[in-house]
């Protein structure tokens, strides 16, 4: 769908001859080509992220995106081998452990360590798709946090270096989602009133304020104060800061 | 109107049901709209990964906002907003990608009729001279030129009267014309002043 007719689109008073030679260039301009896109490449990134926003919430609190009434995602090669990875470690917990100590006075800590061993299997899965190029592998990264029963500092520091350096809005937006399960850490509530002033994307900003809101974090209210008068703001953001001083009283 | 005469649902039916939480349905919106985003982001920041990491944005931020679609207007006019909001943040954090190399000047080594290698040589320019154009005029030639849209959609999009979006459009092409004519005296000078840049094959 392309206007070829330059003369139709410019004021009836420019004169005719000065249209017939800028319509060269116009019709020239239709034979730049350029690349398609990677439809399947592209429609997969969608999936991840439909996926992520599906598992990324606790199931309480669908915080981000409201009802999840989404189509299966698609895994990442990553994903699928740490899968793999986990799943193993868990038949052999079953089949090769459990029998066997059965009745021995060592079979309780035994269980206990494969257990904390498969604990760390995951968290270390989680920071290794955080550290990857590819933004839905990190997406994925963040999002294996949700199901690590007792995460070390470890993780909750890659998140909060997410927060604050990831490249990709998607991966620091599921990064806040993440980051609420630690709202009680002062040093998470610290970093997320850092990361508002830090953050270029008002849709991360507004996210963060969102955040601290829920928290009732009552230190943000000067940072939100002037968010909310600072005319070079986006707009969308200084209304949400305006809005978050009000709530926060 | 919730279909189209061939049957099939419209956008904003579609999206209307994004909004109610069927958030499965904006995989069709994405089938739809994706590759015109495409191309006109690619040809807004000449990156064809930056502009698929765009699309993606795009989409993600008709998830996030899904509760202020209104259903008043046309879905595209709509999707095109959130696309120009998310190129604007994306360039304010970090310098364009050079759009366009040296290459343009030097085509391929492939053996060209002479009046086909100028005329590749020509367009070639002619998008380095589009890349050069401040972005607001190259955005309202591309809106113009390849998304074929309607003067009233683009001056609704932009938010201008229709005469306005006729008087930029007209100084838009000519400052095109003048950085295209601009490059093309400075390749022939570069030609006949250097000695054998065209080597006989």
């Amino acid at each position: 769908m392309e206007n070829d007719k330059l003369s139709r689109l410019l004021p009836d008073e420019v004169d005719r001859r000065e249209v017939e030679g800028l319509d060269a260039t116009w019709r020239m301009l239709g034979d730049i080509e350029t690349p398609g896109p990677d439809s399947d490449r592209m429609r997969a990134r969608l999936d991840a992220v439909l996926d992520a926003i599906e598992h990324a919430a606790p199931p309480t609190s669908p915080r981000w995106f409201g009802r999840r009434h989404i189509e299966a995602g698609r895994f990442s090669p990553l994903q699928g081998l740490a899968t793999a990875a986990i799943l193993l470690v868990g038949i052999a917990i079953g089949r090769f452990v459990v029998p066997n100590t059965i009745g021995s006075a060592n079979s309780s800590s035994e269980i206990a360590t494969m257990r904390s061993e498969m604990r760390e299997l995951r968290e270390m899965v989680s920071l290794s798709l955080m550290q990857q190029q590819s933004a839905s592998d990190r997406l994925k990264g963040v999002t294996w946090t949700g199901q690590l029963d007792r995460p070390s500092g470890e993780v909750i520091a890659a998140l909060l270096d997410a927060l604050m350096h990831d490249p990709n809005v998607n991966v620091r937006l599921a990064t806040i989602d993440a980051l609420e399960r630690f709202e009680s850490r002062e040093d998470v509530r610290r970093a997320a009133i850092a990361a508002v002033d830090r953050q270029m994307s008002p849709l991360v900003q507004i996210a963060l304020i969102d955040f601290l809101v829920k928290t009732n974090e009552r230190q943000s209210a000067p940072m939100l104060r002037r968010l909310a008068q600072d005319p070079q703001v986006n707009g969308a953001v200084r209304s949400r800061a305006a809005w978050g001083l009000q709530q926060l009283g | 109107m919730f279909t189209h005469s061939d049957g099939s649902v419209t956008d904003e039916t579609l999206m209307e049901a994004v909004r109610n939480g069927e958030l499965a349905q904006l995989g069709i919106l994405f089938e739809r709209h994706h590759r015109v985003l495409f191309d006109f982001l690619v040809r807004m920041t000449g990156n064809a990964s930056v502009a698929e990491d765009l699309v993606q944005d795009v989409f993600v931020r008709v998830l996030k906002y899904r509760a202020t679609w209104r259903g008043e207007g046309r879905f595209d006019t709509w999707l095109f907003r959130i696309a120009r909001n998310a190129r604007a943040d994306y360039f304010r954090t970090r310098l364009p990608d050079a759009p366009i190399d040296e290459a343009a000047d030097h085509p391929s080594r492939a053996p060209l009729p002479g009046d086909l290698l100028a005329r590749t040589r020509d367009v070639a320019r002619l998008q380095h001279a589009l890349m050069l154009l401040r972005e607001d005029k190259r955005e309202l030639i591309v809106l113009a030129r390849y998304r074929g849209m309607k003067l009233e959609a683009i001056a609704d999009l932009l938010g201008v009267e229709v005469g306005t979006v006729k008087v930029r459009l007209h100084r838009a092409v000519n400052e095109l014309r003048d950085i295209f004519l601009r490059l093309n005296e400075s390749a022939s000078w570069k030609t006949t002043n250097s000695v054998g840049s065209c080597p006989t094959r």
